[in-house]
């Protein structure tokens, strides 16, 4: 069980080229305790990956700390770190077998042949690759390489392991499975990893928490639910998983939250409140005060008029566990994606319907007090 | 546990990277003393008069003014003019039709045709040049039959006409092979969709397929020109009074040791193959779209009969011709008697007896000479496209650009820089095999440099990386990983370094010496003294040493001998 520390104090790095500065990181903020499965995910460019290859030393830091256990992680060099890496492309070496391959770093560290056996053969039955040994990279099928990737990462018990998009090669199904078995050996090896993604999906499904990157910033970190339910700016709310958003008027404010009301005049009682900072104000329509923000299984449809919310459903998509229903409703920004576990009866494409809103689970992202 | 299982705390500092700067610096260093030093050296002693030391006061354009006074020099300008232009133009005229007729007309033993048009390229054409007098000389074979038969004239084959003929035929296969290529690589849908908006295959041809190989007729156009222009041994065994700039600045040089004249006409030589290479910049400026497609799809092929026809007869008969001259070395090689007739009259291996004596030497000089010049290139060329293809530095253009110096330089200016600098100075080297090693390594490091580079191309920079996350030193990436990974390119590099230097002339033969006599040189010597059959033996030995180690080359990197001279 690893009881290490990494932290990350404001973390910059510019690259700068001839007739050009480019922010790619930007005063980023984190620390990562024990055997912690974190995830930093963000579009691509959005400084995720120039983060962990400056945690391996890959990268030369701009300006700020990186800290491990206290110590600063600055003074080594990469081969002195001890961490392990996974990298998209595997990175194997095609010259060296499934065996040479894992058992490079244990060379590199001095350790008796007998010792290297035992060692190589053990991650390689943990992975399921005992049979492979002998075979040489370029033979293997894609999930193959993947293994024998992470067996040499973890082989020699480094401080962190680190995983740069590591599934992005595979087919869907294959990546799914992977995904699983790399958590599961995570948390019997209790190493620490730090895992780059954009594949918001995956993320959610395997971290312990995770951090969400745009432009180079740090957008938010937290759980995965705290981020899918309490997203603090727009851009998370948009980037993980889908949201509704209906611009609205504040009518009334008391002690625990406010009144808003949407375009065609329906009122809602909001609790969960979010004050936008000055990049993402600008994205809130003119003349309206915030925007409400709902996901699409906090709304239902139905035949009765009595919501003020009318809409027009455009396409019904039966996707097995849920049903999707997209409207065309005048109080939101865009079409309206409403999920209802099972088909709602009398709805049909082209039918007139209105929307219901579950007021406690809807977020008013506003201007602020000003 | 902490980072890094390190045991003492001296070694828990960030270790400074110094090796690739070391090897950097080294690198510049040597390109410096051997390449920009000798060059520059021979640029100020154009401009003083043979004699004179160097000195400002002394400065003159005298050597210079000859070109307009002196009716040799005129010339001998208007002579490698005429001639580098003629062969630009035939090579050009001779390998389109072959380029396009390989890549979309079905054609059988394809490889083996591009394969086999390599062979007039690693073979230095002075080899073959002598050939072309026992078929059209005086008394040549052709020049017989043609006159008995048809009751034609031939043109006398000393002078413009047969330097033309022999460079056209020894250079066309760069046109071809460029062509071929990017023809190859060209994206079959373009050609399908003007295709499907309904264009005639002629249109498709003159208005999309021609335009698009444009910059690639012009790259290997200029490589003829280039080649021709400092091409030595052709004139000199050709040229009989014709006189081109390479043949006079020899001239200068072994007739009156007027180190400043040869300066001077090197000069001009070098001029005009900068002029030719910003001409060819100019004809591709905004032409930088290359179409190569990732699919394996080849274009669709033309199946007629009569395009099948046309095809085979052209290709095969191209090369037939472009082979003669190194068909009739191997079979006069053979000839014991050939004294007055047309024919030799007696054959057997006598001549190959006769000259065993006598090639031991140079033969061995010539391999010292190669190999240990493969050695440093091999070493400075790997080193070099490390740094250039791994690193990001100050100033890597200049390297790149000065590394591939030595490939537009034609030789006889690289030996008359070095003959130049090393003669009188700090180093005296005029004499030595160290002056012809280090004019051979900066002739060819270049395509180490190449070769290299395209390997390192290869593999993924993330290699190295997940190597130092394993925790090796940057030394060790390079032993274990990189270095083991780029060794094919390495080893086939320096193989066509060693096979093209075993029968390099135009360096040497500014820059040998008695003891120091390599094989070319002996063969020049044993034409000059019109000991053909001596001469053809030799040839015969260094044309099949040299194709047997290209082709073992193209083995260990698994390309095909076409792709190395693309």
């Amino acid at each position: 069980m690893s009881s290490h520390i990494l932290q990350v104090q404001n973390l910059s790095k510019v690259f700068e080229t001839e007739n050009n500065r480019f922010t790619a990181v930007d005063s980023v903020n984190l620390e990562i305790h024990g055997d912690e499965f974190f995830t930093m995910l963000g579009p691509s460019g959005c400084g995720k990956t120039t983060t962990l290859r400056m945690i391996a030393g890959l990268e030369v830091i701009t300006s700020g700390n990186i800290l491990f256990d206290g110590q600063d992680f600055n003074k080594f060099s990469t081969f002195q770190r001890n961490i392990g890496m996974v990298f998209q492309s595997y990175a194997l070496f095609p010259h060296l077998t499934v065996f040479e391959n894992v058992a490079y770093g244990l060379h590199i560290r001095k350790v008796s042949k007998t010792t290297i056996t035992e060692l190589v053969n053990h991650i390689l039955d943990l992975l399921v690759m005992s049979e492979l040994a002998s075979r040489f990279p370029p033979d293997l099928s894609g999930g193959q390489q993947q293994r024998v990737a992470i067996a040499r990462a973890l082989v020699y018990n480094p401080g962190m392991l680190l995983l740069d998009e590591p599934l992005a090669n595979l087919d869907a199904k294959l990546r799914v499975q992977m995904r699983e078995e790399i958590h599961r050996i995570q948390k019997d090896l209790g190493i620490m990893s730090i895992y780059v993604t954009h594949d918001q999906e995956e993320a959610m499904s395997v971290s312990d928490r995770l951090a969400v990157f745009n432009q180079g910033q740090l957008m938010q970190v937290g759980t995965p639910h705290q981020v899918y339910a309490k997203p603090q700016s727009l851009f998370v709310s948009d980037f993980i998983g889908q949201a509704n958003y209906f611009p609205a008027h504040i009518t009334n404010r008391n002690g625990s939250g406010v009144q808003v009301t949407l375009t065609k005049g329906l009122e809602l009682e909001l609790t969960s409140l979010v004050t936008l900072n000055k990049d993402e104000v600008g994205s809130i329509e003119p003349n309206f005060d915030g925007i409400v923000m709902v996901r699409p299984e906090h709304l239902s449809l139905s035949t009765s008029d009595s919501a003020s919310l009318s809409c027009t459903v455009r396409r019904i998509m039966f996707l097995g566990s849920y049903t999707r229903y997209i409207v065309n409703c005048q109080d939101s920004r865009n079409e309206v994606f409403v999920d209802s576990p099972r088909p709602i009866s009398g709805i049909e494409e082209g039918s007139k319907a209105s929307i219901g809103i579950e007021e406690p689970d809807a977020i008013l992202f506003h201007k602020g007090n000003s | 546990m902490t980072p890094a299982n390190t045991k003492s705390d001296d070694k828990l500092v960030r270790k400074f990277d110094w090796l690739p700067y070391l090897t950097g610096i080294l690198t510049v260093l040597i390109l410096f003393a051997f390449l920009l030093y000798p060059i520059s050296k021979s640029v100020i002693y154009s401009f003083i008069k043979s004699g004179e030391t160097i000195d400002f006061a002394n400065f003159t354009l005298y050597n210079f003014e000859r070109f307009f006074i002196s009716i040799a020099y005129q010339k001998a300008f208007m002579h490698s003019m005429v001639v580098s232009l003629a062969a630009t133009f035939f090579s050009t005229l001779l390998a389109l039709p072959a380029a396009f007729a390989i890549s979309r007309i079905s054609m059988p033993f394809r490889n083996v045709l591009l394969s086999l048009s390599v062979i007039p390229l690693i073979s230095p054409p002075f080899i073959g040049a002598y050939a072309w007098i026992t078929l059209f000389g005086k008394s040549g074979i052709i020049t017989h039959y043609l006159q008995t038969w048809f009751g034609i004239e031939m043109p006398i084959i000393y002078g413009p006409t047969g330097i033309i003929l022999a460079l056209s035929l020894s250079y066309y296969p760069y046109v071809l092979l460029i062509v071929q290529g990017s023809l190859a690589a060209a994206d079959p849908y373009i050609e399908e969709s003007a295709l499907v908006m309904g264009a005639p295959r002629w249109r498709i041809m003159r208005t999309i397929t021609f335009p698009l190989v444009i910059p690639s007729i012009a790259a290997g156009a200029i490589i003829v020109f280039i080649k021709a222009l400092g091409n030595f041994g052709v004139p000199a065994i050709l040229g009989g009074e014709y006189y081109v700039l390479p043949t006079m600045i020899y001239f200068q040089v072994h007739g009156f040791f007027n180190l400043n004249g040869a300066s001077a006409i090197a000069m001009v030589n070098v001029l005009l193959t900068l002029l030719a290479i910003l001409l060819m910049s100019h004809v591709n400026k905004g032409r930088g779209h290359v179409t190569v497609t990732g699919s394996t799809r080849r274009a669709v092929q033309i199946n007629g009969l009569g395009a099948r026809i046309f095809a085979n007869t052209y290709c095969w008969g191209l090369l037939l011709i472009a082979l003669t001259p190194h068909i009739m070395v191997f079979y006069s090689s053979f000839a014991v008697r050939w004294i007055g007739t047309l024919f030799p009259t007696e054959f057997g291996f006598d001549n190959y007896f006769r000259i065993l004596s006598e090639v031991q030497v140079p033969f061995t000089n010539s391999i010292i000479l190669a190999s240990s010049a493969t050695v440093i290139c091999v070493v400075f060329g790997t080193l070099t496209a490390y740094t250039s293809v791994r690193r990001r530095f100050f100033g890597k253009w200049a390297l790149d650009l000065t590394i591939m110096l030595p490939f537009v330089l034609p030789g006889i200016v690289t030996g008359v820089a070095f003959l130049t600098t090393f003669n009188s100075g700090w180093i005296i080297l005029s004499g030595t095999s160290t002056i012809l090693i280090l004019a051979y390594c900066v002739r060819r490091i270049a395509y180490i440099f190449r070769t290299v580079s395209a390997a390192l191309g290869q593999v993924d920079n993330k290699l190295e990386e997940a190597s130092a996350i394993c925790g090796a030193t940057w030394g060790r990436t390079m032993r274990k990983i990189t270095l083991p990974l780029v060794s094919p390119g390495i080893i086939a590099g320096g193989i066509l370094v060693f096979a093209t230097l075993i029968s390099e002339m135009s360096v040497t033969i500014m820059l040998y010496s008695a003891r120091w006599k390599t094989m070319s040189i002996a063969i020049y010597e044993y034409v000059i003294a019109d000991e053909l059959l001596d001469a053809s033996a030799m040839g015969s030995i260094a044309i099949v040493a040299t194709l047997l180690l290209v082709f073992l080359s193209s083995k260990i990197i698994g390309k095909s001998m076409a792709e190395m001279f693309r």
